[in-house]
């Protein structure tokens, strides 16, 4: 059972690592701020998710995992808040260049 | 005063999640519990909502299917050293009138995949940047609108 879990938890982190990598090649490849958004946004919030996902195997208790999962939560609202903002204050700047 | 309570409830127990339930702590948590009902009464006033518990249901249980969606689609874009950003700002006029629950749509959006809200465009569109410009991103978004106003019960 441990086996299955450690398996679990070695695959999704991996899994989780390889969108802070794609994430952070958008963030150096894409042409605009607001794509790089996209980038940093997206594919963070599912690599965050992957590795908080394979962590929840290893957690000592209840208390644990809410702390994960709280974590999760608080990073994906303070983009959705910030994300939007960014890129407007941005639309009017590159669009003057 | 329920709702002020009500908020305060949940955010101590975010508190908690976060910091743990010691008895020494537990003063600073209700203070900032406290703090925050105050500022989200202020910032965010209570609305008549009723959510719809099935279409509310289907709306969390797609989130992370659609997170998925979102991060193979822009990491298969970034990764790919074939695909190149193709990115392009639609114009998209929403049916939610402008206010708290319109935002509150716009941030769930810029979770979505391929869109992200970047502000108002003059004569009350919404600027859309999406990441592939060939897709139909305005129906997109308004099935989604649809969805999110349908899960809220804001479409009366």
């Amino acid at each position: 059972m441990s086996l299955l879990a450690n398996g679990f938890t070695i695959v999704a982190v991996l899994a989780g690592l390889v969108f802070f990598v794609a994430g952070t090649a958008g963030l150096l490849r894409f042409p605009d701020t607001s794509s790089r958004l996209h980038a940093l946004t997206k594919a963070d919030h599912l690599g965050l998710g992957l590795i908080v996902l394979g962590l929840l195997p290893q957690v000592g208790g209840v208390g644990e995992a809410a702390r994960l999962l709280a974590i999760w939560a608080l990073v994906m609202l303070s983009s959705a808040a910030v994300g939007p903002m960014i890129a407007r204050l941005t639309r009017g700047q590159e669009g003057a260049e | 005063m329920a709702v002020a309570v009500f908020r305060f409830a949940l955010l101590l127990l975010l508190w908690v999640a976060i910091a743990g339930a010691a008895p020494a702590d537990l003063p600073v948590g209700a203070a900032g519990s406290a703090i925050g009902a105050w500022a989200s009464l202020r910032l965010i006033p209570p609305a008549r909502i009723t959510p719809r518990p099935a279409a509310l249901a289907m709306l969390v249980l797609r989130f992370p299917w659609q997170a998925l969606r979102a991060g193979v689609e822009v990491a298969s874009i970034a990764l790919d050293p074939r695909r190149r950003a193709a990115p392009a700002t639609i114009a998209w006029t929403p049916r939610l009138p402008p206010g708290p629950a319109r935002d509150a749509f716009l941030a769930y959006a810029s979770l979505l995949p391929g869109t992200l809200p970047a502000g108002e465009m003059p004569g009350g569109a919404i600027a859309i940047h999406a990441l592939d410009g060939s897709t139909d991103v305005a129906a997109a978004m308004t099935l989604e609108e649809t969805r999110f106003t349908r899960a809220f019960g804001l479409d009366g």
